[in-house]
């Protein structure tokens, strides 16, 4: 056993790297800068390109490049970044390009706190795209997290051709923990199927209506030829009704149809609580000792921690949340997630706390709630 | 005796948050001296940029207006095209500029927008921590160059006045730096030039200024402006670009 005293932004470097990334590209972002600088440490010597983009647009186009080249990406911004990413991740979502993005989000609206932290991308990176095709986020909740989800978003990025966001938060980012990395179990490395060489190459050809197409890189023997317009299978642009409604279908259902198989979380749950605390990110962490001290007091309670945020995973909120009368969502935002919450349990008392100060929500503050 | 030197009215009574041996606060004075020279404070609006001098709205009594990084060229066309009648400057470092708003300026300049672009080259990005910039002089170490920059991987640096004044659209481009009293003295009269320019209705005007980040720089005020008139100024070579027939 080995100790690392390391910052979330650290870890996910070394998750990245661990997951086989060969290139990351990003522009100078407080608090998301010092992934950038943990790449340069790391990428360059294993033969890796690390680039500096004259902003965020470009940088994150490097990206897609680098992608459709057969490489695995990364990226790491803010929410001014994320504003900017926004055309490119809808580039992203329609070619199927592979790409993680680390948000490590920040108070906003704008530039607004550069070094104050708070979740308040949760819905923005959901839906902050043209058409309102899903993408995937993660959101770890200390330091081995980052390192550990990391690796999944990588993986689930090559698996289902998409943009991953790791949904990240000044605080995890830049506070140094005490972490034994090589305790924390990673998953098998996984990496894009690659289509058959010997056969015509169908870029958008898929076996089933709710997986991503095999995968041949630019620039190879084999012609390949991509564009974000609306495509059929052969990724010429289409104007045939039932072929444009099987591409948008599928991209939905490639994503929501799989979530089980990457619904990441925590639970700590008691028999006899009425109440089931929902919390994810660094709040969770608030969370958790909240839960431990209102059971020590006498009033049982539970707790759930959702790592995968989107798709939503709603068969686990849905299923947890089913024996109890009251749900409490607590997030560092006006009430966001609480709304996927609150859609999926409409029978049920679905409170929520929240905070959007630049300061942590405290263990009592959510005591007070429940 | 009565006061030989004073406060400009353009510069408020905050005391501000640069380094020591930053020229960011030079450059203020040499602006607000102008604004009060020229008796245009009632009329005038600041565009602060993302980056250290984000916070310039607290120095200056005038109206300021913050944009976006980059951006500001774009608030400030959207400014002085509804109210021509206002005088509009834009407050700009090399990141912000040269970077990530590199479009903005060119398209503005080119337009021959009527406003006054201050641009602060410190060949950095200070506010961030000192990642490299477009400007970054070859070999300069930065937190995102730390072996120095690398010609071959990033290019030379950029010379934003020579570039704006191969546009063709009149303007005034001038580039000037404020590390010394002698230096001092022609950048306030490149920047009341610009400006007066501007009060004409006469062109868009840009004054590049040489300036230093000891912070980033990992350099004593001294040393920085040492470092400045030997490597940058042998590079960004100070003087008029471009001045309007
Ligand atoms: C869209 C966006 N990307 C990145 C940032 C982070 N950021 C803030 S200031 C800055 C650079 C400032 O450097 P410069 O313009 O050279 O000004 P200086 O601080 O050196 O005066 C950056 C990249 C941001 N605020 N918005
Ligand atoms: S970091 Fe650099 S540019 Fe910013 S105030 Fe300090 S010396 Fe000036
Ligand atoms: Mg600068």
């Amino acid at each position: 056993m080995a100790l690392n005293f390391i910052e979330g932004n650290e870890a996910v470097a070394l998750g990245a790297m661990a997951a086989g990334c060969r290139f990351f590209a990003g522009y100078p972002i407080t608090p998301a800068t010092t992934v950038y600088n943990a790449m340069l440490k790391y990428l360059p010597p294993e033969g890796g390109v690390c680039l500096q983009g004259e902003d965020e647009i470009a940088s994150i186009g490097y990206c897609l490049g680098a992608s459709m080249a057969g490489h695995k990406v990364l990226t790491a911004t803010s929410g001014p970044g994320i504003s900017l990413y926004s055309e490119q991740i809808s580039f992203a979502i329609g070619s199927e390009i592979p790409l993680v993005i680390v948000n490590v989000q920040r108070l906003g609206p704008s530039t607004g706190s550069a070094t104050k932290g708070a979740d308040g991308d949760i819905q923005f990176m959901r839906w902050g795209s043209s058409s309102g095709l899903p993408v995937i986020v993660l959101a770890p909740v200390d330091v081995a997290d980052c390192y550990r989800l990391t690796v999944h978003a990588f993986n689930l990025a090559e698996q289902f051709r998409c943009p991953v966001f790791l949904a990240s938060n000044k605080e995890i980012a830049m506070t140094r923990e005490s972490v034994d990395l090589d305790a924390v179990e990673l998953p098998v490395t996984v990496t894009r199927k690659t289509a058959d060489r010997g056969k015509p190459f169908l870029p958008f050809a898929t076996p089933g209506d709710d997986t991503a197409p095999d995968f041949l890189p630019i620039g190879d023997q084999t012609l390949v030829r991509q564009t974000s317009s609306t495509h059929g299978v052969n990724g010429y642009i289409t104007v045939d009704p039932e072929e444009i409604n099987a591409f948008q279908h599928r991209l939905e259902k490639k994503l929501t149809a799989h979530v089980d198989e990457f619904t990441f979380f925590d639970q700590d749950l008691d028999p006899q609580a009425r109440t089931l605390v929902v919390a994810y990110g660094v709040t969770a962490r608030a969370a958790r000792v909240a839960v431990a001290a209102s059971r020590a007091a006498g009033k049982p309670v539970s707790l759930l921690i959702p790592k995968t945020l989107w798709p939503v995973p709603e068969r686990l909120i849905v299923d947890t949340a089913a024996p109890y009368d009251r749900v409490v969502v607590v997030e560092m935002n006006m009430g966001q997630y609480v709304r996927e919450v609150q859609r999926l349990l409409p029978g049920k008392t679905v409170d929520f706390f929240g905070q959007m100060n630049g300061n942590l929500i405290k263990p009592e503050q959510i005591r007070e709630v429940i | 005796m009565g006061k030989t030197f004073k406060k400009p009215e353009a510069l408020s009574d905050a005391h501000t948050h640069y380094c020591p041996g930053c020229t960011h606060g030079v450059i203020h004075r040499l602006v607000a001296e102008t604004i009060d020279e020229l008796g245009i404070r009632g009329r005038t609006v600041g565009i602060a940029p993302v980056g250290c001098a984000v916070l310039a709205y607290n120095y200056f009594n005038c109206d300021f207006q913050e944009a976006a990084h980059g951006r500001a060229p774009a608030m400030a066309t959207g400014i002085k095209r509804v109210r021509p009648d206002l005088m509009v400057f834009t407050y700009q470092g090399d990141g912000d500029l040269a970077s990530i708003g590199m479009g903005e300026i060119i398209h503005a300049a080119n337009r021959g927008e009527k406003f006054t672009t201050i641009f602060v080259n410190n060949a950095i990005y200070g506010m961030t921590g000192g990642q490299m910039a477009p400007t970054t002089m070859p070999d300069q170490r930065t937190s995102t160059s730390p072996f120095g920059r690398k010609v071959e991987e990033v290019g030379m640096p950029i010379k934003m006045a020579e570039l704006l004044a191969a546009l063709q659209t009149p303007a005034y481009i001038s580039r000037q730096t404020v590390i010394k009293p002698k230096y001092i003295t022609k950048a306030k009269k490149a920047i009341k030039q610009a400006f007066t320019y501007q009060l004409e209705n006469k062109c868009f005007s840009l004054v590049e200024v040489v300036s230093t980040c000891p912070t980033n720089w990992g350099m004593t005020p001294v040393q920085a402006v040492e470092w400045t008139e030997k490597t940058l100024l042998a590079y960004y070579q100070p003087g008029d670009y471009k001045v309007p027939a």
